[in-house]
């Protein structure tokens, strides 16, 4: 079976730093690979590459069998990416915002549907207040919303878990968990492995840009 | 969804942050009024220089006006790397850049009914309809003609650090053409155009409109690499 994500050789130099080096990486529908190093080892970047914002200085990547690199490609209508940054216009609503990321994404969703989503994502009560009103952890909510409202088969993730409360990271386990199970290919770059735990089975740790260490998500904590 | 309809939902998207943050955008308003009223004090604004410095520092004031427009467009793109969040979609980048233009272009014909008549007092300019409508349709052409390199440039110099400097010092040798065509037709259509010569520099304001719509379209999607 072709792998959802193949990156061959991959790198990535801002100036005169390599911020990435030689990936080389196979991540088959239905797994989940964490991505695992310490802050600044190029695990953002790595995302950034996959997704497409980035453009590789070496190598390259494969999503679905094509480059995610072109704006618009085939590749960026199956994947989702959340990170750091919610991509959220602070004077929309959150209904606004799902409504923006439904039509440019070429669904037809409906208003119901999309309430829904919100209300899964225990969002309903706000979904007329101004997103520049918004706790970090509700912002990360309506990010995540992304996840159901795309139903994407490449998942990157980074550091999913921040900023949500209990309750918000078992409504992101199960979402992941269904994605999973659906085929989806997880990426989840995090400083915390038992919390991704449920939705991992292998890992690799990145140091300095390069890869130092793969294998089962039962062997990272021995390899630390 | 078709990228003409893409891009027509950027546009709305754009009008509707741009009234929500309408301080701001009111803001811009206000430093074109300003700027007319200086150039009003600086210059003798009677006679017939009055009448000629008028064209000029009309056209001046909206392209003061849209750097401060065009800045905040993107800033708001920017602030949580909102654009970023478009480009994961399988959205055409041509339909972004179409899109954040027409916006743009509608945002600085709205500065018409603001600046055209407070110029029309500051500097004693007797219009009748006729003359109104054809200075009403230039200011339209002037818009388009710098929205979309404005546009462009606002897009690249987003991420630079120093983009208040940045992007006036690329944009402004660039309308040099919208400038020259715009102040003409402008001072012909108050003063009279004896040797009908208004005709010619219309076009060639709409031609610069031209160019620069579809060039800067096709240029926008290297704006984004990084």
């Amino acid at each position: 079976m072709t792998p959802s994500v193949i990156t061959r050789s991959l790198g990535k130099r801002f100036g005169r730093k390599w911020a990435l080096a030689h990936v080389d990486l196979e991540v088959a529908a239905g797994q989940g690979l964490l991505v695992v190093g310490d802050n600044g080892s190029g695990k953002t970047t790595l995302l950034r590459l996959l997704a497409g914002l980035l453009l590789p200085t070496l190598g390259e990547v494969e999503i679905l069998g094509s480059s995610p690199q072109q704006p618009g490609s085939e590749a960026r209508s199956h994947l989702s990416l959340v990170g750091h940054q919610g991509f959220l216009y602070e004077a929309l609503t959150p209904l606004e915002t799902l409504a923006l990321w439904n039509r440019l994404g070429g669904r037809r969703k409906s208003v119901a549907e999309l309430e829904n989503l919100l209300a899964e994502a225990g969002l309903a009560a706000d979904r007329d207040t101004r997103v520049s009103g918004f706790s970090s952890g509700m912002r990360k909510r309506l990010s995540l919303t992304r996840l159901d409202l795309e139903n994407p088969r490449v998942v990157l993730l980074d550091e999913p878990f921040s900023a949500l409360d209990r309750a918000g990271r078992e409504w992101l386990l199960s979402t992941l968990s269904r994605l999973r199970a659906g085929g989806a290919a997880l990426i989840v770059a995090s400083h915390d492995p038992q919390r991704a735990a449920p939705i991992c089975d292998r890992a690799v740790r990145i140091e300095r840009g390069q890869i130092s260490w793969q294998g089962s998500l039962g062997d990272l904590e021995s390899a630390s | 969804m078709s990228t003409f309809q893409q891009a027509l939902f950027v546009a709305r998207k754009d009008l509707l942050l741009g009234w929500r943050a309408r301080t701001r955008t009111l803001a811009v308003a206000l430093f074109g009024m300003v700027t007319l009223v200086l150039f009003s004090f600086a210059v003798a604004a009677d006679g017939e220089v009055g009448v000629s410095a008028a064209a000029g520092f009309l056209i001046v004031a909206l392209l003061l006006s849209s750097i401060l427009s065009l800045e905040e467009s993107f800033r708001l793109e920017t602030e949580d790397r909102a654009l970023e969040g478009l480009l994961l979609l399988p959205v055409d980048p041509v339909a972004i850049f179409y899109g954040k233009a027409i916006a743009n272009f509608v945002l600085l014909v709205l500065l018409g009914p603001v600046l055209l008549p407070l110029t029309a007092i500051f500097f004693s300019l007797e219009l009748d309809g006729a003359n109104l409508l054809s200075l009403a349709l230039l200011w339209v052409l002037a818009a388009a003609g710098i929205a979309a390199p404005g546009t462009l440039y606002a897009s690249m110099t987003s991420r630079v650090t120093g983009r208040d400097v940045v992007l006036p010092l690329l944009l402004f040798p660039l309308t040099l053409p919208i400038l020259m065509a715009g102040v003409r037709s402008f001072d012909l259509i108050l003063r009279g155009d004896a040797m009908s010569q208004l005709k010619g520099w219309t076009l060639l304001l709409a031609a610069f409109d031209l160019v620069y719509w579809v060039l800067c379209g096709a240029l926008f999607s290297r704006t984004l690499e990084e």
